[in-house]
């Protein structure tokens, strides 16, 4: 278990010969995973970005049983009365050490449990909270878009993480949904939580510590880790321009650093979801088909993301399905 | 490693509420269905396997499940008349994606083509079997796997879905060289394409199952194919084929879902 210093920024962590035997392999073993852990996988490691905000960083990887589900960020915000967890990790197991983590810094009651939206790497790891007893939140769409998933991502899951990895893993869906905003009251601070419409998904839910003027965007922001469309790119495009006109202290990232400024922070995910917009609109105006797009579109985005090759074609795919009706 | 196998059983409500919510025991993925499919579709008629009348063209790893694009050429070397092509998903629930029986307006003296999307529950041996003029069979078939990550069999924004329903889009292409004889169309159609098997979490209810069961293509009143499909065809059907060069090259395209509501469009001016 690491525990984590007060200060803005945590001190580097010391690379055990293990870790590093471990960070070697996984460089041989495949030129993806550039990613390499910087600590043996014992526990989660954390950041204050803001007083009393702490921020878990995710690996830029795909779920394996190396990483157990480590794949996302996940934060929690410390108030006098209580905490709140935003995100919970991919797995029970990687949940249980942002708990352990949490402990670490505090033992005030775990009052909420936010998810930003409904993908496995923000919600798997709920279960690790239930004998908090806390309040689930989520947008209101999310226990719709989550439940009609559950059985594919809990298939996909089991494959991908393994035996171990998966164990303990439930689908928690929330017990407030948030249709329009909502105010979460931790004593001494609030969080301001935004339903927004359909952008990454049909269910991602902003959040905002109103004392020291985080914003929390789940996966409405990419940072190094490639955009993955699963809503609407003409929703995400106009959600980036208004989010853009904002300016919060910092923001937190789905996946990325701990913690960003605005609005240069999505400059990237503008870029790449508008070449992609760009590329395909032209492609259907030329008559070109959806096997035409998969092989071209984006393309010039290739070397300024990671896993890039593994969620380009869907998110091509997606754009297509979506652009060829406007 | 196979995911959880959705059998033919799953189509039942019950067993789809009972399955939306735990992973399935591992299934025998390995079952093989076809010799099943085939005796239902063709009794014991022979099937010349891969033997280059026809070519499927499909990813063999379905980036997006539920959007999987799928081609079916015939090469020029054939040249008969072409009388029915079928698409199979031997491990979907409803394996038979769907059936086109060609009419006169079909085309000859080129490469015809087919190309649609489809969905692919699982992992699964894809085919395609065409039917020549003379009554024979010949099939091509690919193994698809589906990508790792997250599953995308659902709608991306459910309360869109129904929005503009039947609206539909017919649009044809001349060929490059005026001496082809053959032109191309796409036809597309605003249509969720339900399966019946995905749970309304609001409501505890099974989205009824509603998709496009029929599509009617005629050139200048002559048809060029009618299809029977199956909600293996992804959300907004969308299909790309050849047909015979005619006077006006005017498509007619009537579309029947399995709640019986009726859809017809024309195609946009050539070439548009």
């Amino acid at each position: 278990m690491k525990t984590c210093d007060q200060g803005h920024r945590t001190a580097p962590p010391v690379i055990s010969r293990q870790a590093f035997m471990r960070a070697a392999l996984l460089f041989a073993a495949s030129p993806l995973l550039r990613y390499a852990p910087a600590q043996a996988a014992t526990g989660a490691e954390i950041t204050e970005i803001a007083p009393g905000i702490f921020v878990h960083q995710g690996r830029y990887e795909l779920q394996s049983p190396e990483n157990r589900g480590d794949m996302a960020n996940a934060s929690f915000v410390v108030g006098s009365d209580g905490v709140a967890v935003i995100d919970t990790l991919g797995s029970a197991v990687a949940g249980r050490e942002l708990r352990e983590a949490i402990r670490t810094v505090t033992g005030k009651p775990i009052r909420y449990v936010i998810n930003t939206h409904m993908h496995p790497d923000h919600v798997f790891g709920n279960a690790a909270f239930k004998e908090d007893n806390p309040t689930f939140v989520g947008h209101y769409k999310l226990a719709r878009g989550l439940g009609s998933r559950a059985e594919r991502y809990l298939a996909i899951n089991k494959e991908m993480l393994g035996a171990e990895a998966f164990e303990g893993i439930e689908i928690i869906l929330p017990s407030v949904g948030v249709e329009n905003s909502l105010t979460l009251d931790l004593g001494g601070r609030t969080l301001q939580l935004n339903a927004q419409r359909t952008a990454h998904t049909d269910n991602d839910l902003t959040i905002t510590d109103t004392a020291t003027d985080t914003l929390f965007l789940g996966d409405l922001l990419f940072s190094v880790h490639v955009p993955t469309l699963d809503g609407s790119i003409i929703g995400w495009l106009a959600l980036i321009e208004e989010l853009a006109r904002t300016t919060p202290a910092r923001v937190v990232p789905g996946h990325g650093p701990h913690a960003m400024a605005m609005p240069e922070a999505l400059s990237p995910e503008q870029r790449y979801l508008g070449a992609i917009a760009t590329d395909v609109r032209k492609l259907i105006k030329d008559g070109k088909t959806l096997e035409d797009a998969i092989q071209t579109a984006g393309l010039s985005e290739r070397d300024a993301w990671k896993l890039f090759d593994h969620y380009h074609v869907r998110n091509v795919t997606a754009a297509f399905a979506e652009l060829e009706w406007e | 490693m196979p995911l959880p196998l959705k059998t033919l059983g799953f189509l039942s409500g019950a067993a789809a509420l009972a399955g939306l919510f735990v992973v399935a025991p591992i299934a025998k993925a390995d079952i093989d269905v076809w010799p099943t499919l085939k005796k239902q579709a063709f009794g014991d008629r022979a099937i010349a396997e891969e033997d280059g009348a026809v070519v499927l063209e499909i990813p063999g790893t379905a980036e997006d499940a539920a959007i999987v694009p799928l081609t079916v050429r015939v090469p020029p070397h054939v040249t008969q008349d072409l009388k029915s092509l079928t698409l199979f998903i031997d491990k979907n629930p409803d394996p038979k994606v769907a059936t086109l029986s060609f009419g006169p307006a079909q085309g000859k003296g080129g490469e015809r083509s087919f190309s649609t999307r489809v969905r692919i529950d699982n992992f699964s041996q894809v085919r395609a079997v065409l039917e020549t003029a003379d009554g024979s069979l010949h099939m091509a078939s690919k193994f698809v796997a589906a990508a790792g990550g997250c599953g995308a069999m659902q709608a991306k924004d459910p309360d869109t879905e129904m929005v503009g329903l039947g609206k539909m889009i017919v649009k044809t292409f001349p060929p490059a060289l005026d001496a082809n004889p053959i032109w191309s169309a796409q036809v597309m159609i605003k249509h969720p394409n339900a399966n019946g098997m995905q749970l309304d979490i609001n409501t505890a209810n099974i989205i009824p199952a509603r998709y496009v069961k029929e599509v009617t293509v005629k050139r200048d009143g002559e048809l060029v194919f009618k299809m029977d499909s199956t909600f293996s065809v992804s959300t907004n059907p969308n299909f790309r084929f050849t047909f015979a060069r005619g006077d006006k090259n005017e498509l007619d395209v009537v579309v029947t879902d399995t709640d019986a509501a009726r859809f017809a469009a024309q195609s946009q001016p050539s070439g548009s």
